[in-house]
């Protein structure tokens, strides 16, 4: 089956939010996402990239259109919303990792409270990812003792220890110092590679040119061209695109 | 959008429907308190009415900067207590803000001994109750003066047992009296919400202070100045900053300590309140006059340390 | 020698206007502690403490059945060495060998200079080498414990805190003490437990509502805070006192001693709320919405991820409410409860010790600061544990 014919995993429908002081800010969004495709989002700053992404778990609400994910509706029903919840992971671009807790601990928690899985089973799986990103060493220290991108890897590490079909970035290496950005999208790569399904807001060029199946640009709200990697950095169809490209290279 | 959600699961409904329980539960507990309040106030005889306030308090006050005597009315008897209130609150906070800025700046002091002592005076009060500093203040300090006869005599002023002097005291027929009088009740309990005030003040200050970034300290001596003028002229505006917000609380507090006065035996508004309330029985009415005096009393100072505030900030700008 | 010398001159003599405040502290300061020394040797008459320290600790409770308090003793030392040494762990830093000798010379002298029994000083000799003995036990064991344990050992005052009032009030098969005779530094200690334990849950549930979402929680929140916190304590225990008969139902009285513990819970429950609050508005929003993006659902992100966060920058504030709640129970004097203060109080009016104001007061006022003190200090060292476990993200 090719991409095209693939079912989507995520299909967004004429999606509209305004914000609770009027702004407008997704202006009908239309999106397909296939399973295991890769679509990366770019867009200046305030174009509704970010908050697009974050509908796509619940995390903000929509007051026009539709959004189904993986089959399930997102509605205003709270038992929907939590099974979306439990397919799609997200990363963000602050890490968000809890400091009271392990690296472990971290990993554990949700899969245990949330899957009502066996603790043990649980941390067999949370050091077998730790490994996989390379953190395996760090398992038993606190996050505030790692650096800016062992953070991030274990934020993805704790995403995948739930198991999901979704992994949603937030541009996740938008706050990490330029060494560390690399090891980052290396485990995305990986990730990528091995069949996730993945929607990146970032402004990662290289990573989108290189892992991309397909590129997203959005302004004002709107998206405004959909292409492959290849097509979109080198020949953009629509105006704002090219103005886009020509000041972020 | 789908098939209808059920109450139990819907994301918007579901908050509205725990605050409507909330409410509900909230508004049965109260009909049942006031409920409750109304039968058995009414089986004593004692639902709420304001008459009784116009009928005479048939006790005195220790004193009052207004004239009266137990034929006046309670409402007089009342006011005169939250006229006693506000003057030992008013000197109270100038009181506690000198002694506490005092404190404050001499916690930074380059001479060891005074620091240490600044310090020192802050961990013994802030450790020990109020209440057992009032109670020390009037029963073994300002009880133990002499009487009359034997006066501490100091130009200007004569504190004895019956109070202090100031402003040309005179003895007249073997009493002292002068134009400014104060009681040792007044005294006792003004020294001791000052020293205790004054403590926790030092600590806002000195946090204040230790707020300003050192390197203002270093360019200020680079420039040449001399340590005093540094704090003055420098620090003490940028530390106000953070200082101001946290005299509010302070004040607030000093204001609502003065309710222990009747451990001085000081006429407060609340000593006046509780022997009213002994003699007449009209508990919801004289909770409600003294509490909503003092959120009266707060929402004032709360008011002109805003004002405070914003003449602070302004100054920076 | 010289380099003392030399500190010392220049902390104290730095300039001529250091040096003349140097000296004039000095003389104030000799005089001072040698009047005081001179009276406390000399003038005061200690024979009223020694009279009275079974009613100042005990109030009227009934002879046979003390015992029951030596066990509550027992227990709260128990408690108190298990704390102690779970905090610490293994070893004895300086600090803790300073307070273990101070407090074994504290509990050896001070029965000897109040003239108690022998039975009784041994008791309390017993006590604190049970105190000890756990801190030591304990500390020896800490490596080995379960990690369960470690985190669930604050349980343990609650636990405490039920067995002791049942040992104190009476409970089946114990007989029952009514409260009116319960005095003296047990009354405040049973008054300052029962606020202490109730008004945390209580506060941090109003924390939880004032930073609700939800209107009616949040607005009900800020109205009981702020109309608590502009009023004076003894106002609102005053009211406990009296409204609370017109507004219970007819027949319901509860005794004096459990209105007030109630006055005194609500009251410090809203000024708890206000130290959690601010420990909540200082966990990162992200925080929340890692949790919810992982699927936890809203108690599940209050327990586990905000409120462990939100606690531990409140520490040091919640323990200064502890303090103040502690030195608030002083306020019960007021309205005739026969605490610490009220007993003393009421000693001092006895004719037999008219006048000895100064002794007593004196002896109440070092045993409230000692108290605070060692609050203070071990809050701090809590705070300083706390802090070494690196918690910090660094975004």
């Amino acid at each position: 089956m090719t991409l095209a014919e693939r079912p989507a995993l995520i299909s967004v429908r004429d999606v509209h939010k305004w914000y609770a002081n009027g702004h407008h800010v997704l202006r009908g969004v239309d999106l397909d996402v296939a399973q295991a495709e890769v679509v990366v989002i770019m867009g200046p700053s305030g174009s509704g990239k970010s908050t697009l992404l974050r509908t796509f778990n619940g995390l903000e609400e929509i007051q026009q259109g539709r959004i189904v994910i993986d089959g399930i509706e997102l509605s205003d029903d709270l038992r929907q919303i939590d099974a979306v919840r439990r397919e799609v992971g997200m990363v963000f671009q602050q890490f968000n990792l809890f400091p009271h807790l392990t690296v472990l601990d971290n990993l554990v928690l949700a899969p245990v409270l949330v899957r009502g899985r066996h603790k043990d089973a649980v941390r067999q799986q949370a050091l077998e990812l730790l490994e996989r990103v390379g953190i395996h060493e760090q398992a038993h220290k606190f996050p505030g003792q790692l650096s800016g991108g062992q953070q991030q890897r274990v934020a993805i590490a704790r995403s995948l220890c739930m198991e999901p079909r979704i992994l949603l970035f937030d541009e996740p290496t938008s706050a990490l110092d330029p060494e560390m950005v690399q090891e980052v999208l290396q485990v995305m790569q990986g990730l990528a590679r091995g069949g996730m399904t993945m929607v990146v807001v970032t402004h990662e060029l290289r990573f989108a040119r290189q892992v991309a199946d397909r590129v997203v640009l959005m302004a004002d709200g709107m998206v405004v061209e959909v292409a492959p990697p290849e097509q979109f950095f080198t020949s953009p169809q629509h105006p704002r695109s090219q103005q886009f490209l020509s000041q972020i290279s | 959008m789908g098939a209808p959600v059920p109450w139990w699961r819907h994301r918007r409904l579901l908050p509205w429907l725990v605050q409507g329980v909330a409410g509900l539960g909230l508004l049965v507990l109260t009909a049942a308190v006031v409920t409750n309040l109304v039968r058995n106030l009414s089986h004593a005889g004692m639902l709420l009415s304001w008459r009784w306030l116009g009928t005479p308090a048939g006790f005195d006050l220790g004193e009052s900067l207004i004239p009266f005597d137990a034929s006046k009315p309670y409402w007089l008897a009342l006011v005169s207590g939250l006229l006693n209130t506000l003057r030992v609150v008013a000197a109270g906070l100038v009181g506690s803000t000198l002694v506490g800025t005092a404190v404050g700046v001499a916690s930074f002091s380059s001479n060891i001994l005074l620091q240490r002592l600044a310090r020192l005076y802050v961990a013994l009060i802030r450790n020990s109750p109020l209440l057992m500093q009032l109670l020390f203040w009037y029963f073994i300090v300002f009880l133990s003066l002499p009487a009359d006869q034997a006066a501490i005599q100091l130009p200007g002023l004569v504190l004895c047992r019956s109070g202090l002097y100031l402003i040309q005291p005179h003895l007249h027929l073997g009493q002292w009296q002068a134009h400014l009088q104060l009681s040792i009740e007044f005294m006792a309990l003004f020294t001791g919400l000052v020293i205790y005030s004054g403590a926790f003040i030092a600590e806002v200050v000195r946090g204040g202070i230790a707020s300003v970034p050192q390197g203002q300290w270093e360019a200020a001596r680079a420039l040449g100045l001399k340590p005093p003028q540094i704090l003055r002229t420098i620090v003490l505006p940028q530390a106000l900053r953070v200082i101001v917000p946290g005299l509010n609380n302070q004040y607030i507090s000093l204001a609502k300590n003065s309710s222990l006065a009747l451990a001085c035996g000081y006429s407060d508004l609340y000593s006046v309140a509780e022997t009213s309330l002994n003699q007449t029985g009209r508990a919801v009415e004289v909770v409600l006059l003294v509490l909503g005096s003092y959120l009266l009393i707060d929402l004032l100072i709360s008011a002109l340390m805003n004002g405070l505030n914003a003449f602070v900030q302004i100054k920076e700008r | 020698m010289t380099a003392l010398w030399r500190a010392l001159r220049r902390g104290l003599f730095a300039n001529p206007l250091d040096g003349l405040i140097t000296i004039a502290l000095l003389l104030l300061l000799g005089h001072g502690i040698r009047a005081l020394v001179h009276w406390a040797v000399h003038q005061a008459q200690w024979t009223v403490i020694k009279a009275n320290s079974t009613l100042l600790a005990l109030g009227r409770y009934p002879e046979p059945d003390r015992w029951r308090l030596w066990l509550v003793l027992a227990l709260l030392c128990s408690a108190s060495g298990l704390s102690w040494g779970l905090l610490r762990g293994p070893g004895w830093p300086r600090p803790d060998r300073i307070s273990a000798t101070a407090l074994s010379l504290l509990a050896g002298l001070l029965p000897l200079a109040l003239d108690l029994e022998p039975r009784v000083r041994w008791s309390w000799l017993a006590l604190a080498a049970l105190l000890l003995i756990w801190r030591w036990a304990v500390g020896h064991c800490r490596p080995a414990l379960p990690p369960w344990l470690l985190r669930c050992w604050p349980l343990i005052w609650p636990l405490v805190y039920l067995l002791g009032m049942a040992l104190i009030a009476g409970c089946p098969g114990l007989k029952p003490v009514p409260p009116t005779l319960w005095g003296g530094l047990l009354l405040t200690l049973v008054e300052a437990c029962f606020a202490w334990l109730m008004c945390f849950p209580l506060g941090v549930l109003l924390a939880l509502c004032r930073r609700s979402d939800l209107p009616l929680l949040r607005w009900g929140a800020v109205v009981y805070i702020e109309l608590i916190r502009g009023a004076p304590l003894i106002t609102l225990l005053f009211l406990g006192q009296n409204m609370l008969g017109f507004v219970l139902p007819g027949g319901l009285s509860p005794d004096r001693v459990w209105r007030a513990a109630w006055v005194l819970t609500l009251f410090a429950a809203a000024y708890v709320a206000e130290a959690v609050r601010a420990g909540l508005a200082s966990v990162p929003r992200g925080q929340i919405e890692a949790a919810r993006a992982l699927g936890l659902n809203p108690l599940q992100t209050q327990a586990r991820v905000v409120l462990p966060q939100a606690l531990k920058v409140a520490l040091p504030s919640l323990v200064g409410q502890f303090i103040t709640l502690f030195q608030d129970t002083t306020l019960l004097s007021l309205i005739g409860l026969m605490d610490l203060l009220g007993t003393a109080r009421s000693v001092l009016a006895n004719p037999q010790f008219l006048g000895r104001n100064a002794e007593v007061y004196l002896v109440l006022a070092v045993l409230f600061w000692s108290c605070c003190t060692a609050l203070a200090l071990g809050s701090r060292a809590l705070e300083r544990r706390l802090r070494h476990e690196p918690s910090a993200t660094q975004p």
